[in-house]
């Protein structure tokens, strides 16, 4: 641990201290990552324990019917996960074609000056705060939708998915071609020296050994989709239905949370055991979402380290 | 061998297109935001002539027409149309030549009406019911509503009315209520003109009267973009009325809250990225934070916002104060931090830590003395840009409760605030005419100065990475 010989470090004992405090400052520093995450799932087991005692599980996990306001009360989440798989769906569908294709260009076809520009504007556009795509999607891309599909409603999942989708086209690309550009140049200069044309090294040779790190990029890009809120706050809507409908208003799980949070409830309400039940299960996805993707481009970067 | 090269071209052109297509459509989101946010010259010319104005309808009596009219909300004091008269309650019938059936109306012709930065153009208003007619009396005869007029005003008497008149139609909108006798003449006198056609019933006998109760003057509207936007970003915000809107205390609350944000997530994602990246020994313990600060990273702000309100707000009794916001942006912003200094401190030379420790320096000292210093512009580049995340961050905000409706400037930490991105939030979800444009400007603002804020930090990285490499 400690690399310095003892006889080499003058007035040891007030430096040896300070070594001491930092180490322990630093380390603390360090663990918080852990206190954090055992507080917050500590928190939301217990914060939703009112409403597992009340509420039968299969109710919860199983009911089509969300309703938490409502007399007689009813907490299927059922609607609202068929709205984030819905907007989701549409998400990626935008995000994942568009964001490999642009990584594939600028990491096998673009010039090194055309990479020069495009990497930093890509991630310029990734800063543009979700709120905006929201007001995008509003003002600009429903009313768009509804001159071509006229059953569309005001709010609804269809615009927000796409929205979201043009959203994540940035964070996709810019992962995908962090994967692509670690895909060792000796395996590009492999299949050249094969004889392989650019497109076939690309298909058969680079994603394919680059595969577990675009499917990580594809789980974050999910994680980002799921989590969401502000853009469905403003174009999807807050009404819970089912079968979900993306042409018509849907509330996800983000949604309800808001919904209920701006609700003004007493703190002590029964409803909020509900916004706890949502939250931990969002974030229990997002934790076994974000792990696997983790350690799959840990392994990834390793293997070709 | 020509199938090959052809296939291989298409994809080509396909992954181009792609990137091309992104980058084209993000650019017309900024673009079609910003046109968006034009309106706002000619909105703040008719708020800088003194007049707020509100939407309000009337339902047309025996049909299910209702017309739209725009009544003045406000007139402020020593503004040009309160030299002219004009007090809150009138309605605004006519500005150059347009009827005005709805505020943007007036915004509109005021902003598309030839002429340079001042124009001056014909305005015709109806005063107040108070002053129009005077007081009147409702009753009613075998059911059926009669409005009388008690008491005329001056205005009337000039119109030959007399008390003792019982008001019955105006341009053919029976009237029915002593409210709604004003508005069918306001409505009346914007869709059929003036003078306008009033049948009363005077002395048991049915008598038409025309007559033209409108005001009319010349307003002087200053259209001015850099006025426009200067007061938009330096006014308080008035709630009500999208033409009085006001950017300051959003702005004000932003800069707060990233301040105790800052003061929280930056010596602790220093911290934190100086223990696992220079003394955590690689061990299972370390494998487990580098997981978890991951998670975190990817946390839904959702979340983040419930933890903020249950644990700042609630359990610390911060309740929806600026503290209680800095500290949950510092959640979110604390994991990227680390991720991101992380980086910076790996771009150091390994050789430069060997030949502290050579020296006899001890690890605190090579890490305060040397590698913090060599990776500092690193530093600032990661700080920049989580800081910028957390200024367009509106959601955990949100479900904090901070208040949508803040009118005034944060005057410390305990205080309740609002945020920019709250601000668009709350502007974009109102239906009236007028917010969609604020909201624009307020994206516009937004925008730019996270351009700004995003450039800079690239710029720095990309500077320091080549002389780092070179």
């Amino acid at each position: 641990m400690n690399l310095i010989p003892r006889s080499l470090s003058r007035a040891s004992r007030g430096r040896s201290r300070r070594e001491r405090l930092a180490t322990a400052g630093l380390a603390t520093a360090g663990l918080l990552a852990v206190v954090l995450t055992f507080t917050i799932i500590a928190l939301f087991v217990h914060g939703s324990i009112p409403f597992v005692r009340t509420v039968p599980l299969r109710e919860f996990l199983g009911g089509t019917r969300w309703a938490p306001l409502h007399e007689p009360a009813s907490y299927g989440i059922l609607p609202l996960v068929g709205a984030t798989v819905v907007t989701t769906g549409i998400a990626l569908a935008v995000a994942v074609p568009l964001g490999l294709l642009s990584a594939v260009f600028l990491s096998t076809y673009a010039p090194s000056s055309v990479r020069r520009v495009f990497k930093p504007a890509l991630e310029l556009l990734a800063g543009i705060p979700t709120v905006v795509y929201g007001f995008f999607a509003l003002r600009f891309v429903t009313p768009l939708l509804q001159s071509l599909i006229p059953v569309l409603g005001f709010w609804n999942g269809l615009s927000a998915g796409l929205v979201m989708g043009i959203m994540i086209v940035p964070y996709m690309a810019s992962l995908s071609e962090d994967v692509l550009y670690a895909v060792p140049r000796s395996l590009w200069e492999g299949a050249y020296a094969l004889g392989a044309t650019r497109f076939e090294t690309v298909i058969r040779v680079v994603i394919p050994a680059a595969l577990s790190g675009i499917g990580a990029a594809f789980i974050l890009a999910m994680t980002r989709a799921v989590g969401e809120t502000m853009i469905v706050a403003l174009a999807a809507g807050r009404t819970p239905t089912w079968p979900p409908d993306p042409t018509q208003p849907l509330l996800t799980l983000t949604t309800a949370i808001v919904n209920i949070a701006t609700g003004d409830h007493e703190a002590t309400a029964f409803i909020w055991s509900a916004v706890f039940a949502i939250g931990l299960l969002l974030f229990l996805t997002t934790l076994v979402l974000n792990t696997v993707s983790y350690l799959v481009i840990q392994r990834f970067r390793q293997r070709y380290a | 061998m020509r199938g090959r090269r052809t296939v291989g071209w298409v994809f080509a052109a396909l992954a181009a297109a792609a990137l091309g297509v992104s980058l084209v459509v993000l650019i017309v989101l900024i673009a079609i935001t910003a046109l968006q946010a034009g309106p706002i010259t000619s909105m703040r010319a008719v708020s800088g002539a003194g007049i707020s104005l509100s939407l309000r309808s009337l339902d047309i009596p025996g049909t299910r027409d209702s017309l739209a009219y725009a009544t003045v909300a406000q007139v402020e004091a020593g503004s040009p149309a309160a030299g002219l008269g004009m007090s809150r309650g009138d309605a605004l019938i006519e500005v150059g030549g347009t009827g005005v059936d709805r505020p943007s109306r007036a915004w509109d012709t005021v902003g598309a009406a030839p002429g340079g930065r001042e124009v001056t153009l014909p305005v015709a208003w109806m005063p107040r019911s108070e002053v129009t007619l005077g007081a009147l009396r409702a009753t009613s005869v075998q059911g059926a509503p009669r409005v009388v007029l008690s008491s005329p005003s001056e205005s009337a008497k000039a119109g030959a009315l007399r008390a003792g008149d019982v008001l019955l139609a105006v341009g053919g909108i029976p009237i029915v209520g002593t409210r709604q006798a004003w508005e069918a003449l306001v409505v009346a006198a914007r869709t059929q003109g003036t003078p306008i056609e009033l049948s009363l019933e005077r002395d048991g006998e049915l008598q038409v009267l025309r007559w033209d109760p409108t005001v009319r003057a010349e307003l002087r509207f200053v259209r001015d973009p850099l006025r426009a936007w200067w007061t938009f970003l330096t006014t308080l915000n008035e709630p009500r009325y999208p033409e009085r809107a006001g950017l300051l205390p959003a702005f004000a609350g932003s800069v707060y809250v990233v301040l105790v944000m800052g003061a929280v997530a930056f010596p602790l994602g220093i911290a934190g990225a100086v223990y696992l990246e220079e003394y955590a020994p690689s061990n299972v313990l370390t494998r487990v934070i580098e997981v978890l600060v991951a998670n975190l990273a990817g946390m839904p702000s959702a979340v983040v916002g419930i933890i903020g309100l249950e644990v700042f707000a609630r359990a610390l009794g911060a309740g929806r104060s600026i503290l209680a916001g800095g500290f949950t942006l510092s959640i979110l912003i604390l994991p990227m931090m680390i991720v991101a200094v992380r980086e910076a401190l790996r771009a150091v030379p390994q050789t430069l830590r060997e030949a502290a420790l050579a020296v006899g320096a001890t690890r605190w000292e090579t890490v305060r003395h040397h590698v913090l210093p060599y990776a500092l512009p690193g530093i600032l580049t990661g700080t920049i840009l989580s800081f910028s995340r957390a200024l367009g961050e509106a959601a955990p905000l949100l479900l904090l409760g901070a208040f949508l409706f803040v009118t005034y400037v944060p005057q410390g930490l305990g205080d309740s605030f609002t945020v920019v991105p709250l601000q668009i939030f709350e502007w974009a979800t109102r239906p009236q005419d007028g917010f969609a444009t604020v909201a624009a400007a307020a994206i516009v603002v937004l925008v730019a100065l996270l351009l700004v804020l995003n450039a800079v930090a690239i710029i720095l990285r990309n500077r320091f990475q080549r002389r780092w490499s070179g």
